[in-house]
Protein backbone atom coordinates (compact mmCIF):
# COMPACT_ATOMS: atom_id res chain seq x y z
CA UNK A 1 0.00 0.00 0.00
CA UNK A 2 2.98 2.72 0.79
CA UNK A 3 5.83 2.04 -0.60
CA UNK A 4 9.48 3.54 0.36
CA UNK A 5 11.98 3.05 -2.28
CA UNK A 6 15.51 4.34 -1.89
CA UNK A 7 14.14 7.32 -0.18
CA UNK A 8 17.10 9.67 1.17
CA UNK A 9 16.16 13.39 2.90
CA UNK A 10 19.16 15.33 2.93
CA UNK A 11 18.30 19.39 4.61
CA UNK A 12 20.27 22.87 3.55
CA UNK A 13 23.13 22.59 5.49
CA UNK A 14 23.86 19.03 4.60
CA UNK A 15 22.13 17.03 7.27
CA UNK A 16 20.73 13.92 6.21
CA UNK A 17 17.78 13.07 8.18
CA UNK A 18 17.05 9.84 6.20
CA UNK A 19 19.31 7.57 4.29
CA UNK A 20 18.34 5.04 1.51
CA UNK A 21 15.27 3.90 3.18
CA UNK A 22 13.09 1.34 1.65
CA UNK A 23 10.08 -0.91 3.11
CA UNK A 24 6.15 -1.32 2.60
CA UNK A 25 3.49 -1.05 4.51
CA UNK A 26 0.68 -3.49 3.90
CA UNK A 27 -2.96 -2.74 4.13
CA UNK A 28 -4.56 -3.13 7.42
CA UNK A 29 -0.97 -3.43 9.11
CA UNK A 30 0.05 -1.74 12.38
CA UNK A 31 3.39 -0.31 12.04
CA UNK A 32 5.71 1.30 14.42
CA UNK A 33 8.55 3.25 13.98
CA UNK A 34 10.62 3.58 17.45
CA UNK A 35 13.71 5.88 17.25
CA UNK A 36 15.43 8.62 19.51
CA UNK A 37 14.82 12.06 18.85
CA UNK A 38 16.52 13.31 15.75
CA UNK A 39 16.64 10.00 14.50
CA UNK A 40 14.09 10.80 11.58
CA UNK A 41 11.08 9.01 13.00
CA UNK A 42 8.60 13.09 12.19
CA UNK A 43 10.24 13.40 8.14
CA UNK A 44 9.38 9.73 7.74
CA UNK A 45 6.18 10.22 8.70
CA UNK A 46 5.85 13.85 6.92
CA UNK A 47 6.94 12.02 3.74
CA UNK A 48 3.92 9.55 3.80
CA UNK A 49 1.19 12.59 4.27
CA UNK A 50 3.18 14.69 1.76
CA UNK A 51 4.18 17.42 3.42
CA UNK A 52 7.77 16.66 3.00
CA UNK A 53 9.43 15.43 0.02
CA UNK A 54 12.36 13.15 -0.74
CA UNK A 55 15.65 14.63 -1.74
CA UNK A 56 16.25 10.89 -3.66
CA UNK A 57 14.13 7.87 -4.19
CA UNK A 58 10.50 8.04 -3.96
CA UNK A 59 7.39 6.61 -2.35
CA UNK A 60 4.83 4.70 -3.34
CA UNK A 61 1.10 4.96 -2.54
CA UNK A 62 -1.34 2.36 -4.14
CA UNK A 63 1.63 1.88 -7.08
CA UNK A 64 1.54 5.74 -7.23
CA UNK A 65 4.72 7.87 -7.01
CA UNK A 66 3.57 10.95 -4.49
CA UNK A 67 6.23 12.79 -7.01
CA UNK A 68 3.75 12.75 -9.61
CA UNK A 69 1.44 14.35 -7.86
CA UNK A 70 0.19 18.11 -8.70
CA UNK A 71 0.18 20.82 -5.56
CA UNK A 72 -3.38 21.19 -6.25
CA UNK A 73 -3.90 17.63 -5.84
CA UNK A 74 -2.43 17.37 -2.62
CA UNK A 75 -5.36 18.47 -0.56
CA UNK A 76 -7.58 15.68 -1.63
CA UNK A 77 -4.73 12.63 -1.43
CA UNK A 78 -4.16 13.50 2.47
CA UNK A 79 -7.67 13.02 2.92
CA UNK A 80 -6.72 9.44 2.38
CA UNK A 81 -4.59 10.24 5.53
CA UNK A 82 -5.21 10.85 9.29
CA UNK A 83 -2.98 12.75 11.13
CA UNK A 84 -2.50 13.08 15.05
CA UNK A 85 0.39 14.75 16.52
CA UNK A 86 1.71 15.04 19.80
CA UNK A 87 0.68 18.49 19.99
CA UNK A 88 -3.03 17.39 19.18
CA UNK A 89 -3.06 20.79 16.78
CA UNK A 90 -6.80 20.90 17.59
CA UNK A 91 -8.20 24.89 16.71
CA UNK A 92 -8.49 26.40 20.58
CA UNK A 93 -11.25 28.56 19.63
CA UNK A 94 -13.62 25.57 18.59
CA UNK A 95 -15.51 23.02 20.05
CA UNK A 96 -14.67 19.39 20.00
CA UNK A 97 -17.55 19.08 17.60
CA UNK A 98 -16.01 21.85 15.54
CA UNK A 99 -12.87 20.54 15.23
CA UNK A 100 -13.79 17.30 14.13
CA UNK A 101 -16.84 19.09 12.02
CA UNK A 102 -13.87 21.51 10.33
CA UNK A 103 -12.45 18.65 8.68
CA UNK A 104 -15.36 17.27 6.68
CA UNK A 105 -16.34 21.39 6.12
CA UNK A 106 -13.15 22.01 3.94
CA UNK A 107 -13.86 19.06 1.75
CA UNK A 108 -17.47 20.80 0.83
CA UNK A 109 -19.55 17.51 2.76
CA UNK A 110 -23.08 18.66 3.37
CA UNK A 111 -24.27 19.58 6.71
CA UNK A 112 -26.46 16.76 7.48
CA UNK A 113 -23.93 14.46 7.01
CA UNK A 114 -21.86 16.70 9.02
CA UNK A 115 -24.52 15.93 11.96
CA UNK A 116 -24.69 12.51 11.73
CA UNK A 117 -21.09 11.17 11.22
CA UNK A 118 -19.57 13.91 13.99
CA UNK A 119 -21.31 12.69 16.77
CA UNK A 120 -21.20 8.87 15.48
CA UNK A 121 -17.20 9.54 15.59
CA UNK A 122 -16.57 11.21 19.12
CA UNK A 123 -18.58 8.22 20.60
CA UNK A 124 -16.17 5.97 19.15
CA UNK A 125 -13.35 7.66 20.76
CA UNK A 126 -15.15 7.57 24.25
CA UNK A 127 -16.33 11.51 23.76
CA UNK A 128 -19.65 11.09 23.64
CA UNK A 129 -20.83 13.45 26.13
CA UNK A 130 -18.16 16.17 25.43
CA UNK A 131 -19.01 17.26 22.21
CA UNK A 132 -19.40 20.93 23.36
CA UNK A 133 -16.15 21.06 25.30
CA UNK A 134 -13.81 23.57 24.41
CA UNK A 135 -10.04 22.26 23.99
CA UNK A 136 -8.70 23.97 26.77
CA UNK A 137 -11.83 22.40 29.23
CA UNK A 138 -10.59 18.15 28.36
CA UNK A 139 -7.70 16.24 29.87
CA UNK A 140 -4.47 16.21 27.53
CA UNK A 141 -5.73 12.30 26.85
CA UNK A 142 -9.35 13.50 25.96
CA UNK A 143 -7.54 16.12 23.51
CA UNK A 144 -6.03 13.50 21.77
CA UNK A 145 -8.94 11.75 21.32
CA UNK A 146 -10.41 14.33 19.67
CA UNK A 147 -7.57 14.72 17.62
CA UNK A 148 -8.02 10.97 16.76
CA UNK A 149 -11.31 11.41 16.37
CA UNK A 150 -10.72 13.85 13.46
CA UNK A 151 -8.20 12.24 11.71
CA UNK A 152 -10.88 9.01 11.42
CA UNK A 153 -13.51 11.56 10.17
CA UNK A 154 -13.01 11.04 6.32
CA UNK A 155 -12.75 7.55 7.26
CA UNK A 156 -9.19 7.07 5.82
CA UNK A 157 -6.83 4.62 4.56
CA UNK A 158 -4.33 4.88 7.02
CA UNK A 159 -3.62 6.99 10.05
CA UNK A 160 -0.26 8.66 10.95
CA UNK A 161 0.48 8.79 14.65
CA UNK A 162 3.73 10.96 15.33
CA UNK A 163 4.48 10.49 19.16
CA UNK A 164 0.78 11.25 19.84
CA UNK A 165 1.21 9.75 23.61
CA UNK A 166 4.39 12.11 24.05
CA UNK A 167 2.15 14.83 26.01
CA UNK A 168 0.41 12.12 28.33
CA UNK A 169 0.70 10.10 31.39
CA UNK A 170 1.25 6.49 31.41
CA UNK A 171 -2.35 5.28 31.83
CA UNK A 172 -3.93 7.75 29.22
CA UNK A 173 -0.95 6.70 26.74
CA UNK A 174 -1.57 3.19 27.07
CA UNK A 175 -6.20 4.57 26.67
CA UNK A 176 -4.99 6.17 23.36
CA UNK A 177 -2.96 2.90 22.16
CA UNK A 178 -5.47 0.64 23.20
CA UNK A 179 -8.02 3.06 20.29
CA UNK A 180 -5.12 2.80 17.85
CA UNK A 181 -5.36 -1.20 18.02
CA UNK A 182 -8.92 -0.74 17.85
CA UNK A 183 -8.78 1.12 14.96
CA UNK A 184 -6.67 -1.01 13.49
CA UNK A 185 -8.61 -3.64 13.75
CA UNK A 186 -11.63 -1.86 11.61
CA UNK A 187 -9.30 -2.33 8.98
CA UNK A 188 -7.43 1.19 9.27
CA UNK A 189 -3.92 0.57 8.72
CA UNK A 190 -1.75 2.92 11.17
CA UNK A 191 1.58 4.18 11.60
CA UNK A 192 2.80 5.10 14.76
CA UNK A 193 6.04 6.59 16.49
CA UNK A 194 7.00 6.40 19.08
CA UNK A 195 10.16 6.33 21.66
CA UNK A 196 7.56 5.03 24.77
CA UNK A 197 8.59 1.55 25.48
CA UNK A 198 5.63 0.91 27.49
CA UNK A 199 3.82 1.76 24.51
CA UNK A 200 5.82 -0.03 22.08
CA UNK A 201 6.10 -2.81 23.71
CA UNK A 202 2.37 -3.64 25.00
CA UNK A 203 1.32 -2.88 21.53
CA UNK A 204 3.76 -6.28 20.42
CA UNK A 205 3.43 -5.63 15.99
CA UNK A 206 5.73 -4.66 13.60
CA UNK A 207 8.67 -2.55 14.50
CA UNK A 208 10.75 -0.38 12.28
CA UNK A 209 13.98 1.13 14.02
CA UNK A 210 15.63 4.13 13.14
CA UNK A 211 18.94 5.66 14.14
CA UNK A 212 20.86 8.46 12.69
CA UNK A 213 18.39 8.82 9.71
CA UNK A 214 19.02 4.80 8.78
CA UNK A 215 16.86 2.12 9.33
CA UNK A 216 18.50 -0.51 11.45
CA UNK A 217 15.69 -3.37 12.29
CA UNK A 218 12.58 -4.50 10.89
CA UNK A 219 11.37 -6.71 13.38
CA UNK A 220 7.39 -8.35 13.38
CA UNK A 221 6.42 -8.42 16.98
CA UNK A 222 9.14 -6.49 17.82
CA UNK A 223 9.72 -4.93 21.10
CA UNK A 224 11.68 -1.88 22.06
CA UNK A 225 15.00 -2.15 22.08
CA UNK A 226 17.33 0.56 21.45
CA UNK A 227 20.89 0.84 23.28
CA UNK B 1 -19.31 26.96 -4.17
CA UNK B 2 -22.24 28.21 -2.54
CA UNK B 3 -21.93 25.93 0.29
CA UNK B 4 -18.03 26.77 0.79
CA UNK B 5 -19.11 31.04 0.90
CA UNK B 6 -21.53 30.15 3.81
CA UNK B 7 -19.25 27.94 5.39
CA UNK B 8 -16.35 30.88 5.42
CA UNK B 9 -18.60 33.21 6.08
CA UNK B 10 -19.79 31.80 8.71
CA UNK B 11 -16.07 30.89 10.17
CA UNK B 12 -15.66 34.85 9.99
CA UNK B 13 -18.29 35.94 11.91
CA UNK B 14 -17.09 32.97 14.53
CA UNK B 15 -13.38 34.93 14.77
CA UNK B 16 -14.65 37.99 14.29
CA UNK B 17 -16.36 37.53 17.43
CA UNK B 18 -14.39 34.74 19.49
CA UNK B 19 -10.71 36.72 18.29
CA UNK B 20 -12.38 39.66 21.34
CA UNK B 21 -9.49 42.46 21.63
CA UNK B 22 -7.76 41.74 18.91
CA UNK B 23 -10.94 42.37 16.45
CA UNK B 24 -11.50 45.29 18.98
CA UNK B 25 -8.69 46.53 18.60
CA UNK B 26 -7.77 46.07 14.55
CA UNK B 27 -11.30 48.00 14.58
CA UNK B 28 -10.09 50.94 16.57
CA UNK B 29 -6.92 51.39 14.71
CA UNK B 30 -8.80 51.42 11.64
CA UNK B 31 -11.27 53.79 12.88
CA UNK B 32 -8.62 56.11 14.13
CA UNK B 33 -6.98 56.10 10.22
CA UNK B 34 -9.88 56.46 8.47
CA UNK B 35 -11.68 59.34 11.16
CA UNK B 36 -7.61 61.39 11.07
CA UNK B 37 -8.22 61.04 6.61
CA UNK B 38 -11.75 62.22 6.85
CA UNK B 39 -11.03 65.09 8.94
CA UNK B 40 -8.01 66.61 7.78
CA UNK B 41 -10.08 65.98 4.14
CA UNK B 42 -12.82 68.23 5.56
CA UNK B 43 -10.77 70.59 7.35
CA UNK B 44 -9.01 71.29 4.26
CA UNK B 45 -11.96 71.34 2.29
CA UNK B 46 -13.74 74.19 4.33
CA UNK B 47 -10.85 76.43 4.98
CA UNK B 48 -10.48 76.52 1.12
CA UNK B 49 -14.08 77.16 0.57
CA UNK B 50 -14.03 79.94 2.61
CA UNK B 51 -10.88 81.76 1.37
CA UNK B 52 -12.11 81.32 -2.41
CA UNK B 53 -15.68 83.14 -0.52
CA UNK B 54 -13.41 85.59 0.32
CA UNK B 55 -11.62 86.07 -3.10
CA UNK B 56 -14.96 86.29 -4.87
CA UNK B 57 -15.57 89.52 -2.71
CA UNK B 58 -12.62 91.18 -3.81
CA UNK B 59 -13.28 93.78 -6.37
CA UNK B 60 -11.39 96.88 -7.45
CA UNK B 61 -12.85 100.36 -7.74
CA UNK B 62 -12.62 102.45 -10.74
CA UNK B 63 -13.52 106.22 -9.82
CA UNK B 64 -14.20 108.58 -12.76
CA UNK B 65 -13.58 112.30 -12.34
CA UNK B 66 -16.55 114.32 -10.51
CA UNK B 67 -17.71 115.76 -14.18
CA UNK B 68 -18.11 112.44 -16.26
CA UNK B 69 -21.09 112.13 -18.02
CA UNK B 70 -22.99 109.15 -17.63
CA UNK B 71 -23.13 108.22 -20.64
CA UNK B 72 -19.40 108.01 -21.09
CA UNK B 73 -19.36 105.55 -17.81
CA UNK B 74 -21.50 103.51 -19.66
CA UNK B 75 -19.44 103.13 -22.55
CA UNK B 76 -16.38 102.35 -20.36
CA UNK B 77 -18.50 99.62 -18.68
CA UNK B 78 -19.16 97.61 -21.96
CA UNK B 79 -15.54 98.21 -22.93
CA UNK B 80 -14.16 96.67 -19.47
CA UNK B 81 -17.24 94.12 -19.93
CA UNK B 82 -15.50 93.05 -23.32
CA UNK B 83 -12.07 91.64 -21.62
CA UNK B 84 -12.63 87.86 -20.77
CA UNK B 85 -10.77 88.20 -17.27
CA UNK B 86 -13.04 90.57 -15.97
CA UNK B 87 -16.30 88.67 -14.47
CA UNK B 88 -18.91 91.64 -13.60
CA UNK B 89 -19.06 95.06 -13.58
CA UNK B 90 -21.57 97.22 -11.48
CA UNK B 91 -22.08 101.25 -11.72
CA UNK B 92 -22.18 102.89 -8.49
CA UNK B 93 -23.34 106.72 -9.67
CA UNK B 94 -22.44 109.55 -7.10
CA UNK B 95 -25.80 109.51 -5.78
CA UNK B 96 -25.67 106.10 -5.15
CA UNK B 97 -21.96 106.56 -3.52
CA UNK B 98 -23.48 109.11 -1.23
CA UNK B 99 -26.29 107.21 -0.13
CA UNK B 100 -24.15 104.07 0.57
CA UNK B 101 -21.26 106.40 2.47
CA UNK B 102 -24.22 108.16 4.70
CA UNK B 103 -25.19 104.75 5.64
CA UNK B 104 -21.88 103.45 6.82
CA UNK B 105 -20.93 105.89 8.36
CA UNK B 106 -24.32 107.30 10.33
CA UNK B 107 -22.94 107.16 13.07
CA UNK B 108 -19.87 109.33 12.62
CA UNK B 109 -21.39 112.44 13.42
CA UNK B 110 -18.28 114.80 12.60
CA UNK B 111 -18.24 113.30 9.62
CA UNK B 112 -22.11 113.94 8.42
CA UNK B 113 -21.88 117.34 9.89
CA UNK B 114 -18.99 118.21 7.75
CA UNK B 115 -20.56 116.61 4.94
CA UNK B 116 -23.56 118.87 5.41
CA UNK B 117 -21.18 122.37 5.65
CA UNK B 118 -19.86 121.10 1.80
CA UNK B 119 -23.25 120.98 0.92
CA UNK B 120 -22.58 119.44 -2.19
CA UNK B 121 -22.05 116.00 -3.31
CA UNK B 122 -18.10 115.60 -3.07
CA UNK B 123 -18.07 111.58 -4.07
CA UNK B 124 -16.92 110.22 -7.51
CA UNK B 125 -19.16 107.79 -9.47
CA UNK B 126 -17.20 104.52 -9.98
CA UNK B 127 -17.06 101.26 -11.88
CA UNK B 128 -16.55 98.30 -9.95
CA UNK B 129 -14.61 95.95 -11.14
CA UNK B 130 -15.09 91.90 -10.19
CA UNK B 131 -12.28 89.49 -11.82
CA UNK B 132 -13.12 85.30 -12.51
CA UNK B 133 -10.03 85.03 -11.06
CA UNK B 134 -8.22 86.85 -8.29
CA UNK B 135 -5.14 86.49 -9.78
CA UNK B 136 -5.94 88.28 -12.69
CA UNK B 137 -6.22 91.56 -10.66
CA UNK B 138 -3.17 93.40 -12.16
CA UNK B 139 -3.60 92.38 -15.91
CA UNK B 140 -7.50 93.65 -15.12
CA UNK B 141 -5.82 97.08 -13.69
CA UNK B 142 -3.36 97.37 -16.74
CA UNK B 143 -6.14 97.11 -19.46
CA UNK B 144 -8.12 99.79 -17.21
CA UNK B 145 -5.77 102.45 -17.31
CA UNK B 146 -4.18 101.94 -21.10
CA UNK B 147 -8.28 102.18 -22.41
CA UNK B 148 -9.29 105.16 -24.15
CA UNK B 149 -11.18 106.29 -20.61
CA UNK B 150 -8.29 106.31 -18.74
CA UNK B 151 -8.13 110.27 -19.31
CA UNK B 152 -12.03 110.05 -17.37
CA UNK B 153 -10.49 108.59 -14.28
CA UNK B 154 -9.23 110.01 -11.31
CA UNK B 155 -8.31 106.88 -9.15
CA UNK B 156 -7.92 103.23 -9.34
CA UNK B 157 -7.95 101.62 -5.63
CA UNK B 158 -5.89 98.32 -6.54
CA UNK B 159 -2.85 100.03 -5.44
CA UNK B 160 -4.50 99.54 -1.96
CA UNK B 161 -5.84 96.19 -1.85
CA UNK B 162 -2.96 94.83 -3.68
CA UNK B 163 -1.79 93.61 -0.89
CA UNK B 164 -4.26 92.13 0.33
CA UNK B 165 -5.27 90.23 -2.71
CA UNK B 166 -1.74 88.62 -3.07
CA UNK B 167 -1.55 87.53 0.54
CA UNK B 168 -4.93 85.96 0.52
CA UNK B 169 -3.58 84.49 -2.98
CA UNK B 170 -0.83 82.61 -1.45
CA UNK B 171 -2.53 81.63 1.63
CA UNK B 172 -5.12 79.25 -0.73
CA UNK B 173 -2.14 78.03 -2.52
CA UNK B 174 -0.50 77.49 1.18
CA UNK B 175 -3.48 75.86 2.66
CA UNK B 176 -4.17 73.72 -0.16
CA UNK B 177 -1.16 72.46 -0.72
CA UNK B 178 -0.64 71.74 3.18
CA UNK B 179 -4.30 70.16 3.02
CA UNK B 180 -3.07 67.82 0.34
CA UNK B 181 0.51 67.19 1.96
CA UNK B 182 -1.34 66.25 5.12
CA UNK B 183 -3.81 64.15 3.33
CA UNK B 184 -0.94 62.29 1.85
CA UNK B 185 1.19 62.14 4.99
CA UNK B 186 -2.14 60.80 7.11
CA UNK B 187 -2.87 58.20 4.36
CA UNK B 188 0.61 56.41 4.46
CA UNK B 189 0.32 56.37 8.10
CA UNK B 190 -3.15 55.05 8.68
CA UNK B 191 -2.18 52.19 5.67
CA UNK B 192 1.07 51.12 7.44
CA UNK B 193 -0.59 50.68 10.80
CA UNK B 194 -3.47 49.32 9.73
CA UNK B 195 -1.64 46.57 7.54
CA UNK B 196 1.09 45.89 10.29
CA UNK B 197 -2.27 45.32 12.78
CA UNK B 198 -3.89 42.95 10.81
CA UNK B 199 -0.71 41.30 10.22
CA UNK B 200 -0.39 40.81 14.35
CA UNK B 201 -3.56 39.67 13.89
CA UNK B 202 -3.13 37.26 11.15
CA UNK B 203 0.25 35.82 12.83
CA UNK B 204 -2.07 35.37 15.64
CA UNK B 205 -3.78 32.67 13.59
CA UNK B 206 -0.46 31.26 12.39
CA UNK B 207 -0.70 27.97 14.33
CA UNK B 208 -4.19 27.60 12.98
CA UNK B 209 -3.98 27.92 9.30
CA UNK B 210 -1.17 25.29 9.66
CA UNK B 211 -3.65 22.77 11.34
CA UNK B 212 -6.14 23.40 8.47
CA UNK B 213 -3.71 22.75 5.93
CA UNK B 214 -3.02 19.81 7.75
CA UNK B 215 -7.06 18.76 7.81
CA UNK B 216 -6.90 19.34 4.37
CA UNK B 217 -8.46 22.90 3.47
CA UNK B 218 -7.27 24.40 0.11
CA UNK B 219 -5.60 27.52 0.54
CA UNK B 220 -8.55 29.67 -1.44
CA UNK B 221 -10.98 27.71 1.84
CA UNK B 222 -8.69 29.24 4.43
CA UNK B 223 -7.78 32.61 2.63
CA UNK B 224 -12.09 33.23 2.71
CA UNK B 225 -12.82 33.83 5.94
CA UNK B 226 -9.61 36.28 6.28
CA UNK B 227 -11.35 38.19 3.13
CA UNK B 228 -14.92 38.67 4.60
CA UNK B 229 -12.75 39.33 8.02
CA UNK B 230 -10.94 42.01 6.37
CA UNK B 231 -14.22 43.45 4.70
CA UNK B 232 -15.91 43.43 8.10
CA UNK B 233 -13.48 45.40 9.69
CA UNK B 234 -13.16 47.86 6.88
CA UNK B 235 -16.86 48.21 6.45
CA UNK B 236 -17.44 48.59 9.89
CA UNK B 237 -14.86 50.82 10.50
CA UNK B 238 -15.89 53.07 7.92
CA UNK B 239 -19.24 53.12 9.51
CA UNK B 240 -17.75 54.04 13.29
CA UNK B 241 -15.73 56.45 11.97
CA UNK B 242 -18.95 58.36 10.39
CA UNK B 243 -20.93 58.61 13.20
CA UNK B 244 -17.65 59.92 15.43
CA UNK B 245 -16.73 62.26 12.67
CA UNK B 246 -20.42 63.71 12.59
CA UNK B 247 -20.42 64.01 16.85
CA UNK B 248 -17.20 65.94 16.06
CA UNK B 249 -18.28 68.29 13.17
CA UNK B 250 -21.55 68.97 15.11
CA UNK B 251 -20.02 69.72 18.74
CA UNK B 252 -16.14 70.44 17.85
CA UNK B 253 -16.61 73.72 16.11
CA UNK B 254 -18.34 75.54 19.49
CA UNK B 255 -15.31 74.25 21.12
CA UNK B 256 -12.59 75.06 18.83
CA UNK B 257 -13.27 78.49 16.97
CA UNK B 258 -14.95 80.28 19.64
CA UNK B 259 -14.20 83.87 17.97
CA UNK B 260 -13.68 83.25 14.34
CA UNK B 261 -15.85 85.51 12.72
CA UNK B 262 -15.46 88.27 9.95
CA UNK B 263 -14.84 87.27 6.12
CA UNK B 264 -13.82 83.87 7.27
CA UNK B 265 -16.31 81.70 9.49
CA UNK B 266 -16.58 78.32 10.19
CA UNK B 267 -19.65 77.55 12.26
CA UNK B 268 -21.16 73.94 13.17
CA UNK B 269 -24.02 74.54 10.54
CA UNK B 270 -21.84 75.02 8.24
CA UNK B 271 -20.16 71.70 8.62
CA UNK B 272 -23.18 69.84 9.07
CA UNK B 273 -24.11 70.94 5.54
CA UNK B 274 -21.55 69.99 4.28
CA UNK B 275 -21.45 66.65 5.95
CA UNK B 276 -25.11 65.84 4.81
CA UNK B 277 -24.55 66.80 1.77
CA UNK B 278 -21.28 64.63 0.82
CA UNK B 279 -22.43 62.10 3.14
CA UNK B 280 -22.39 59.22 0.83
CA UNK B 281 -19.43 60.50 -0.97
CA UNK B 282 -17.77 60.51 2.29
CA UNK B 283 -18.71 57.13 3.49
CA UNK B 284 -18.06 55.55 0.23
CA UNK B 285 -15.03 56.97 0.30
CA UNK B 286 -14.42 55.85 3.80
CA UNK B 287 -15.56 52.03 2.92
CA UNK B 288 -14.00 52.11 0.06
CA UNK B 289 -10.44 52.84 1.72
CA UNK B 290 -10.96 50.91 4.71
CA UNK B 291 -12.12 47.76 2.96
CA UNK B 292 -9.64 47.76 0.63
CA UNK B 293 -7.06 48.59 3.14
CA UNK B 294 -8.77 45.17 5.23
CA UNK B 295 -9.11 42.69 2.59
CA UNK B 296 -5.56 43.56 1.18
CA UNK B 297 -3.76 43.88 4.24
CA UNK B 298 -5.63 40.31 5.15
CA UNK B 299 -4.36 38.68 1.70
CA UNK B 300 -0.47 39.98 1.88
CA UNK B 301 -0.05 39.28 5.49
CA UNK B 302 -1.24 35.67 4.81
CA UNK B 303 0.62 34.97 1.83
CA UNK B 304 3.65 33.79 3.82
CA UNK B 305 1.99 31.07 6.06
CA UNK B 306 -0.07 29.57 2.76
CA UNK B 307 3.13 28.74 0.66
CA UNK B 308 3.52 25.32 -0.48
Amino acid sequence: MIKFENVSKIYKDDFHALQDINFEIQPGEFLIVVGPSGAGKSTLLKMIYAAEAPTAGEIYFDNVPLSSLSKSKLPEYRRNIGTVFQDFKLLSRKTAFENVAYALEVSGCPKEEIKEDVPQILEIVGLGEKLNKYPHELSAGEQQRVAIARALIHKPLVIVADEPTGNLDPVASIEILDLLLKINKLGTTVVLASHDKAVVDKAAKRVICLEKGAMTCDTPKGKYKLK
Amino acid sequence: MWLTITRTFKEALHNFIRNGWLTVATVVVLIMSLYVVSTVYITTFIVNENLKNVQDKLSVSVYFKADTTEKTIEDAKDFFQKNSDVGDVVYVSKEQALENFKKYNANNEELMQSLEEIGENPLWPSLVVTANDSQKYEDIVGYVKSSPYREEISQINFDKTKDAIDKLNSIVKTTERTGITLIFIFSLIAVLITFNTIRVTIYAHKKEIGIMRLVGASNSYIRLPFIFEGFAYGLGSAIISMVILFLTLRFAPSFIFINVSGPISISSHDLLAFYWHNFFIILAIEAGMGIVLGVFSSLIAMRKYLKT
